[in-house]
């Protein structure tokens, strides 16, 4: 394993410790939704590059576009939930009526 | 030539003419309340000379006799019996009555329907008559069944009060019940006997059976507040004082005693029904006594107290003592009018309070009516020569020489305990001790026509007694010699009830009240009889009735039955046997796991 794939996924594992483990604020999980995303896409980038196989650039783009859709969701629900409950404090979400 | 009939005859229409009075419309001179009575009272002074001969002349019976319809195997006649009970009977219920109306001119002074009122009390009077002086039953019927309309339309004379009407359909739903004994046992001498007239009934006592008296065993005990359908004459305190004393004391709640005394020819060969009517009198007796107790309205104590009586004489007739019976109907009518007048007194003094444990302090302030209380009260629990001794002491002698149940008799003696003992709580707490009304109550019995009614009636309730029993004809044989410490029983268990009720009240008034117990609790709650009877029943059909109709179908078998039981069943195995704890975070951090070892692997 070369030292450049290596740091791709120390990156990717990074990210994910920092989504799984998101402490007062929601946009601090999103943030690292993306750059688990954005790890990923450099990976796949570099993979297409060093194995000299150019069609394999389609799973960065097809990657990319997912990406893009699920941050525009993201950031969707939380702009609502801050339209509810004025901040993103995860402490804030719950489903009382009253 | 024997006058009493045409004297009787003139009494028993003239007191009609006012009722007409009211239908036409004559000149109002005077005030209609003040000419209902004094021609009661004129009514009274005319049937005592008629009384009089008739006891003198030493007859059995009259008959009036006026043929009315036959229909294709009966006679109806329009029949009137003056024989004994009859006669002794209306110049005591003319004199009650008198002595209420006059009585009533100053309880109901301010209402503005007095005329109707006494046009009421008019017509309950008339149709209590019908009831004592028929000779058929289906004339008797007439009575009774006017006076359970009249004590209708009586009791809830204050119409608006919610509870009022519940009592006045209470009393018509009781006594509804004790008619149906009365068809019944119409309808079997009907078919039995082919007659209802009372001569053929009581002289052809040939196929024996129970049938016909246990029919009018439950009409007496509908009519008289039995136990087990005695709930209504409590719930009948709503009405009027003087309706309470004239209707629920001395007249109306005596019909169905009166109906047994006057088949007693049957009952005297049946010891079946004799040993009934000794058992539900001794119950109720006791029973009422012991609900009397601890209740803190003196009407209602004064309600129960007439129970209790009642239930007396339902032991008298069970021992084969109609006439002790009749005696006891007699005397008991003058003092229990007069304590219930006496309380009407009070009640009205202190501004419409009936709590006795906020009266107080009236002997000094009220004489009159205290004094009268106090002679009522020792008439009513059997003082030596007072009137009610006459009778209760020769009914408890008669219980204590007969050859019958001696549990039924062991009961009779403790609520003559019981008798005295709330009897003196009564006294002590509404005439003695300091007063707990509120200080700028006016009170004032200065008026004669609250006056004159309780002054005759305690007159009577000292020498009715003594006048009675000297001018009877002997009806039944004396009693035989007892033991001294039976003819004392009745006196003993008279004055313990009264020691005990004194010693416990000038003991405990000074001692914060505790907690009530279960008996206390059984006491003042009547014995949970119409809290179950009268709102357990209606509820449980209520509920159940609502389930079926609304809650089965939609609920149950559309809801519940399939989708939320399958999700019931597996939430609660999930959390029976589940180990996790939810916490996400956590758990979702075991994928770094093969992260670090795809890393460490692949170096």
């Amino acid at each position: 394993m070369t030292l450049t794939y290596m740091n791709i996924m120390l990156a990717f594992t990074i990210s994910l410790l920092g989504m799984l483990t998101y402490r007062s604020h929601l946009v601090a999980s999103l943030l690292c939704l993306e750059g688990m995303m954005m790890s990923l896409f450099i990976m796949a980038t570099l993979i297409a590059s060093n194995t000299h196989f150019p069609l394999v650039n389609i799973m960065s783009i097809i990657l990319l576009v997912f990406a893009a859709c699920e941050t525009a969701v993201g950031l969707a629900l939380l702009i609502s939930i801050s339209n509810t409950y004025g901040l993103d404090y995860v402490h804030n979400l719950n489903l009382l009526q009253c | 030539m024997i006058m009493h009939t045409p004297i009787m005859m003139t009494t028993l229409i003239s007191l009609t003419l006012p009722i007409f009075a009211t239908l036409t419309n004559p000149c109002k001179k005077r005030s209609y309340p003040d000419y209902v009575k004094t021609t009661v009272m004129y009514a009274f002074i005319t049937s005592l000379p008629s009384t009089t001969l008739f006891i003198l002349s030493n007859q059995e019976t009259t008959i009036w006799s006026w043929h009315w319809m036959t229909t294709q195997t009966l006679d109806l006649t329009l029949s009137f019996k003056l024989d004994y009970f009859s006669m002794m009977f209306i110049p005591i219920a003319l004199f009650v009555t008198w002595s209420i109306m006059e009585f009533s001119l100053w309880y109901m002074n301010s209402d503005p329907n007095i005329n109707q009122f006494f046009k009421y009390l008019l017509i309950f009077l008339t149709a209590m008559l019908t009831l004592v002086t028929a000779n058929n039953l289906f004339q008797f019927f007439i009575g009774w069944e006017g006076v359970g309309i009249m004590s209708f339309l009586l009791i809830s004379w204050w119409h608006a009060r919610t509870d009022a009407n519940t009592a006045a359909i209470q009393a018509i739903l009781y006594n509804r019940i004790g008619d149906i004994g009365l068809i019944l046992a119409m309808t079997w001498f009907l078919l039995h006997y082919n007659s209802w007239d009372l001569q053929q009934m009581l002289a052809l006592n040939s196929n024996s059976s129970s049938l016909p008296l246990v029919g009018l065993l439950l009409a007496a005990a509908g009519k008289s507040a039995q136990f087990g359908l005695h709930p209504w004459l409590p719930s009948a305190m709503e009405g009027p004082t003087p309706v309470s004393a004239l209707l629920h004391s001395s007249t109306m709640v005596i019909a169905g005693v009166f109906l047994l005394i006057r088949f007693h020819p049957l009952m005297e060969t049946n010891t079946t029904i004799q040993n009934l009517t000794l058992c539900l009198g001794a119950t109720t007796t006791l029973f009422t006594a012991i609900c009397a107790l601890t209740q803190n309205d003196i009407k209602k104590i004064v309600a129960f107290s007439t129970s209790s009586q009642l239930g007396l004489m339902m032991v008298t007739i069970g021992i084969n003592q109609p006439y002790l019976a009749f005696l006891h109907i007699c005397t008991h009518a003058f003092f229990k009018a007069m304590l219930f007048m006496c309380s009407g007194s009070i009640i009205h003094n202190l501004n419409n309070e009936q709590d006795i444990r906020k009266m107080g302090g009236l002997l000094k302030t009220m004489p009159l009516t205290s004094t009268s209380m106090i002679i009522g009260n020792l008439a009513l629990t059997g003082m030596p020569f007072l009137t009610g001794f006459y009778s209760k002491d020769l009914i408890i002698e008669a219980t204590n020489t007969s050859y019958t149940n001696a549990w039924a008799l062991f009961i009779t003696l403790i609520a003559t305990s019981l008798t005295s003992a709330y009897s003196t709580r009564t006294i002590l707490l509404t005439l003695t001790g300091p007063p707990r009304f509120p200080a700028l109550t006016y009170i004032n019995e200065n008026n004669p026509a609250l006056l004159n009614p309780i002054k005759r009636l305690t007159m009577g309730s000292m020498i009715t007694g003594f006048l009675i029993t000297s001018n009877i004809p002997p009806t039944s044989p004396p009693l035989p010699m007892m033991p001294f410490y039976l003819k004392l029983s009745a006196l003993c268990a008279t004055a313990l009830g009264f020691l005990t009720a004194l010693d416990l009240t000038l003991m405990t008034n000074k001692l914060k009240m505790k907690n009530p117990s279960q008996v206390f609790k059984f006491s003042n709650m009547l014995g949970y009889f119409p809290t179950t009877i009268h709102r357990t029943i209606p509820y449980q059909s209520l509920l159940m009735s609502q389930n079926l109709a609304l809650l089965l179908l939609d609920s149950t078998w559309l809801e519940k039955s399939m989708p939320k039981t399958i999700s019931q069943a597996h939430i609660t195995t999930s959390m029976t046997v589940t180990t996790q704890k939810g916490m996400i975070k956590l758990y979702s951090l075991s994928f770094l796991i093969p992260l670090t070892l795809a890393l460490f692997l692949m170096m």
